[in-house]
């Protein structure tokens, strides 16, 4: 079926909604609303509002839509290009609704689900998932609700949501809108593998739900939306073809797709989710293991070695280069403590960190095929640090933070001498087979341009966030330049501009690299079709006509 | 030269939570760890073993079976060999009928220890007791507080640094000898990979009340001095005042006339 009616609220006055009004008021109150963690400069808005429901929401939409008034839409404001940042008009803060509204089982595909409101923090909603205790659930939920709650609890097993984006203040409605990903997406894909359900706010105040699976495009790339009026709105889903890698840019097409992706990673400019359904997955005991090894050379190999290998599937496998494992080396020789791990050996170069399926309790699981992957790289396993226990994976998870926190302080530093420096850091995947020349494509470039640099992230992804480190702005400059052109060969090698920050209102230049004026000019009919007067998020994916 | 060190399962828990109804703690969604004082305990005898060719570490818990996952970490961390004392006729013991079984055991399991280390104290109970009692009972020196210790060249005697309240003071003993241990200067180790797996072949025995050589009078709840007859969480804690907005004098005045209200001054 490619046709889908919209539906409507229960009408509640705007004058109702919780409001701030005047950017005096907000700019100094309310501040922090005005940009987000990409600290993207300029936030702007006349009116900031605290929609509590859906009907509230439509409510300001209608009104925003009535008065041609821009709207910019934010969750937890965790995204890192600006995306709710309000260039002007109305800002919509959807922090208050914030219920978990149902935890069940789903018969046909035989697992566990959750339903929740879009700024449901994801720590939150992991935490309520791993404890089984949902207070919300069981002061407001009916009868029958608070059965599936009781039915779950009974579950001899623990569960968890699987899309890891390490920040997990983040909101999901925001992580569904920008279909995040993290490092275990290199397992369990992205944000849109475990979404069952969403309701998308229209810019028109009205909402489409939408169950996956049940609305797919024509066999002409067609979907037909009927208004409450019963006008129709016709989208035609866009011709290009993806990249073959984790992507966060542009908005998602394929041939007989499905209407609940068009809106996943749409980055808000189609429409508002504020309800999402997803899936639970059984939680296994796993081991987080950092194998140090003798080179960036090496650790590629060890990334290939350990793809290659079928017999354990890793959650995810990251890489610390070189460089980046002289800095945290450094940083342990001022003071040993402030890594909080063993010092690293000083025959280190670099490492690969990666996390598979464990069974502390038992010897006779078969780890061989990670031992012997290891092993043909030059290394062994006693090279290597290894935990499963929870405190110490928090160790791990702590030491994952220390390497970016470590070059912020850097830029921090130099920011005193030269204000307008910032950090590059890159955001662009390739296909499994261009991993190798898109390293050497790097440090050639890197090397030959003098600048300081290093990387880490998902490398079993194809995915490595080289972060750039400007020592003056003639660098930054050169740096800049320097992204276009790596932008520019990971497009060359089938790869994307944007694996997972996405575009919003910094990396709009990165979209013309990889989709042709053709192709972007489709993702804006679809916008325009949506959002005829542009008012939703303006500036996020396209920049606006100024 | 055979070190025992001596270690305790304790829940992972940053603030305690007591079920008011139950008087009972509250375990639900709360890990289970190794007591971060018995991690010291033994990082201090994975430094003598890394100096010292010829030392075995046998790692020893009283608890029940889930307690062995704490001695795995042990085994992970360095020790060579581990003993759990579990039996239902332990359960109960206090800190006397703790240490009365667990120097049975070391007399039964190894009686030809040269040092026993112990954490200072486990997170959960916080009494500190047990470690001077098997000293005690083994009839050996104790040496508390320790944050530093070196065996000497001959094998014969442990020279350490302990805390005090004036300092530290360091102190040398002829071994046998039981030592307590502090954190020091300790980074917490991390195994590797391989250790990890390794440590799932060394020997992790199992040891019941039969084998020791005490009456079951002597054990668990029957053979305990003390009880623990409730458990309450403390009364919370009024957050204070802050005195905010005000110029300097002002604000002292607001806080004086606090001060007299609660007739401190």
């Amino acid at each position: 079926m490619h046709e889908i009616h919209t539906k409507t609220c229960t009408g509640v006055p705007v004058e109702a909604v919780k409001c701030i009004s005047g950017f005096g008021e907000i700019s100094t109150d309310y501040a922090t609303y005005l940009t987000d963690e990409s600290k993207y400069p300029g936030g702007k808005a006349e009116k900031l509002f605290f929609p509590r429901d859906e009907s509230e929401l439509s409510a300001v939409l209608k009104k925003m839509a009535s008065s041609v008034t821009p709207v910019t839409v934010a969750g937890a404001r965790t995204g890192l290009v600006g995306g709710c940042v309000p260039l002007r008009g109305a800002l919509v803060s959807l922090e208050l609704m914030n219920q978990i509204n149902q935890v069940y089982y789903d018969e046909c595909s035989e697992e566990w689900r959750v339903r929740a409101q879009c700024a449901v923090s994801l720590s939150e909603l992991n935490r309520c998932i791993l404890s089984k205790n949902f207070a919300g659930i069981e002061k407001h939920g009916t009868e029958e609700i608070t059965a599936q709650l009781a039915r779950f609890r009974k579950e001899p097993y623990n569960y968890f949501y699987p899309p890891d984006p390490t920040e997990l203040s983040a909101s999901l409605g925001g992580t569904v809108a920008t279909n995040a990903s993290g490092a275990r997406t290199y397992r369990y894909g992205a944000t849109r593998n475990w979404v069952r359900r969403i309701r998308v706010m229209l810019p028109n105040g009205e909402f489409l739900d939408i169950p996956r699976g049940k609305y797919f495009a024509s066999p002409a790339g067609e979907f037909i939306i009927y208004d409450s009026t019963g006008t129709p709105v016709h989208i035609r889903t866009p011709s290009y073809r993806l990249p073959a890698t984790k992507n966060a840019a542009g908005i998602f097409t394929g041939p007989n797709m499905d209407l609940i992706d068009l809106f996943i990673g749409s980055e808000g400019i189609l429409g508002t989710v504020t309800a999402i359904d997803v899936a639970l997955l059984k939680r296994e005991e796993k081991i987080s293991v950092i194998q140090f090894v003798a080179s960036d050379e090496k650790a590629l190999d060890l990334v290939e070695a350990l793809r290659n290998q079928k017999a354990i599937p890793l959650d995810f496998l990251e890489l610390y280069s070189e460089e980046a494992v002289k800095l945290l080396r450094g940083r342990q020789k001022k003071d040993p403590k402030a890594v909080g791990m063993p010092p690293i050996p000083d025959h280190v170069g670099a490492a690969v960190f990666f996390e598979f399926s464990f069974q502390s309790d038992s010897n006779s699981m078969d780890y061989s095929a990670v031992v012997d992957a290891v092993g043909r790289c030059g290394t062994d396993v006693r090279n290597s640090w290894a935990a499963y226990e929870p405190r110490e994976l928090d160790r791990f998870k702590t030491f994952r933070h220390i390497l970016p926190e470590t070059v912020n302080g850097i830029i921090a530093e130099r920011k005193k001498q030269h204000p307008g420096l910032h950090k590059l850091g890159t955001d662009l995947a390739v296909p499994d087979n261009h991993l190798r020349e898109m390293w050497r494509i790097y440090t050639k470039k890197l090397h030959a341009a003098g600048m300081e640099w290093l990387a880490f992230g998902h490398v079993g992804d194809n995915h490595v966030h080289v972060n750039i480190l400007p020592r003056d702005t003639d660098e930054l400059e050169q740096g800049l330049e320097l992204y276009h052109e790596l932008a520019f060969e990971a497009v060359r090698l089938g790869g994307t501009v944007s694996a997972e920050h996405g575009i919003g209102k910094i990396k709009t230049p990165y979209l013309k690299v990889m989709f042709t004026a053709d192709q972007i000019r489709q993702m804006r009919d679809i916008k325009h079709t949506l959002d005829p007067v542009g008012i939703l998020n303006p500036g996020d994916m396209f920049e606006v006509a100024s | 030269m055979k070190i025992v060190v001596c270690v305790k399962q304790v829940p992972e828990i940053a603030e305690v939570k007591v079920n008011p109804e139950t008087g009972t703690l509250v375990r639900e969604g709360v890990a289970s760890i190794l007591n971060p004082f018995c991690e010291y305990a033994l990082d201090h005898a994975v430094r003598i073993k890394s100096v010292r060719a010829d030392v075995t570490i046998l790692a020893v818990s009283m608890g029940p079976p889930q307690a062995r996952a704490a001695l795995m970490r042990c085994l992970e961390l360095g020790a060579d060999e581990a003993l759990l004392l579990c039996d239902r006729k332990f359960a109960g013991s206090d800190t006397w009928a703790t240490s009365l079984t667990l120097a049975a055991a070391i007399k039964e399991a190894a009686a030809d220890f040269d040092l026993i280390l112990m954490g200072k104290q486990a997170i959960d109970g916080d009494t500190a007791q047990v470690g001077p009692e098997v000293a005690e009972i083994l009839g050996i020196p104790q040496i508390t507080y320790t944050v530093d210790m070196e065996i000497s060249s001959n094998g014969k005697r442990l020279s350490t640094r302990r805390e005090c309240e004036s300092g530290s003071e360091v102190v040398t003993v002829r071994m046998p000898v039981l030592v307590s241990a502090l954190k020091g200067e300790m980074l917490r180790r991390l195994p590797s990979f391989a250790e990890i797996l390794a440590a799932r072949s060394k020997p992790l025995r199992t040891m019941n009340a039969d084998a020791l050589s005490l009456e079951e009078s002597e054990l668990g709840l029957q053979g305990s001095f003390t009880q623990v007859v409730k458990v309450f969480p403390p009364s919370a804690r009024k957050s204070g005042q802050r005195v905010e907005g005000l110029e300097a004098v002002d604000a002292a005045r607001v806080m004086i006339e606090f001060l007299r209200a609660e007739r401190f001054v």
